[in-house]
């Protein structure tokens, strides 16, 4: 298999690559794309994390909530990704070396293997009385992780 | 050159010892920045769930009532921390704003986005109790869910396109 460098290297010099490094208006297009799916994503796991932690809609069915604003997530996670590929390859050679994007995609790798097993799972066994403690702490993690996507992809112009 | 009043008040803005500070401050017009956006996620992504739900599509089977008393105390706190990392923003950059054409379409969609829930939550919202279960919403509700989500959208690109003029 090829190094990850590799993969960079050849988005960097790929055809889309080459158009968002040439285009004068396509990041800019591309990178509100991205803050409007950016928008979207966290309204959605901040309302689900909120129904786990007991603060809001107590009283609704929190798989029905998991169930529709999992689909928001779900969206929002696959433009967010595309967006973000075309994003990356204007600048691929500088993300592969930055800390701040290896942290994102660690914690972005992280944040979505929690939610398709511990999160989800949590959300459809939840009751409607009391948050658990199990359900609460699940909740917290996945505001953390996802918190911590933004704020290591905020990073990645900075630093 | 002859200024106009709101010119010149940007101007004393963007001297004044804090604007002066934020600007030249390593980093603390980009933590502000940060808070922004984060605060932006908070309103728009919470507000939006309201007006997909008074769309139809989804959680359909909550009263729209309850979706809003949830929903709103987070739309508003994302709104006061926007306005407040907001207007810091513009304190340090008052000058510049002035005159980015970005930045005033930003703010004719921020005084059109504000006047959209005064006019909903005067009129058919009064009533909602005899559609808050419709799984859609009347017209005016339906309406004025795509009106705020498209203004909403609107003032996030117009604001990050301020970056770029």
């Amino acid at each position: 298999m090829l190094s990850p460098q590799h993969w960079f290297e050849a988005l960097a010099h790929s055809p889309l690559g080459h158009y968002m490094q040439t285009s004068q208006w396509a990041f800019a297009i591309v990178e509100m794309v991205h803050l409007l799916a950016l928008a979207s994503l966290g309204g959605s796991v901040l309302f689900l994390d909120l129904r786990l932690l007991g603060v809001t809609l107590r009283g609704e069915s929190a798989a029905i909530i998991s169930r529709d604003l999992g689909r928001i997530l779900l969206v929002s996670l696959v433009v967010m990704i595309l967006s973000g590929i075309g994003l990356l390859s204007e600048e691929a050679m500088k993300c592969f070396y930055s800390p701040a994007f290896r942290w994102k995609m660690a914690l972005l790798a992280t944040a979505v293997a929690f939610y398709f097993t511990l999160h989800r799972r949590a959300a459809l066994r939840a009751g409607t009385g009391a948050a658990s403690l199990p359900q609460r702490i699940i909740a917290v993690v996945s505001l953390l992780l996802w918190l911590g996507i933004g704020i290591a992809g905020r990073a990645i112009g900075l630093i | 050159m002859e200024q106009s009043f709101l010119q010149h008040l940007c101007q004393v803005l963007y001297d004044s010892p804090f604007g002066t500070a934020i600007r030249e401050s390593d980093n603390a017009f980009s933590v502000i920045e940060s808070v922004h956006v984060l605060s932006i996620t908070l309103l728009v992504g919470t507000i939006s769930i309201l007006d997909l739900r008074m769309l139809g599509i989804l959680l359909r089977e909550i009263p729209v009532t309850r979706i809003a008393r949830a929903v709103l105390p987070l739309t508003w706190t994302g709104f006061a921390v926007m306005l407040m990392s907001g207007f810091l923003l513009f304190w340090a950059e008052a000058a510049k704003n002035y005159l980015n054409p970005a930045f005033r379409v930003k703010i004719v969609l921020l005084l059109l986005v504000g006047l959209n829930p005064l006019i909903f939550h005067s009129t058919i919202y009064r009533r909602a109790t005899e559609w808050e279960h419709q799984h859609r919403s009347p017209w005016h509700a339906r309406a004025a869910a795509c009106l705020s989500l498209l203004l909403w959208s609107g003032v996030i690109i117009a604001g990050r396109a301020i970056a770029y003029f």
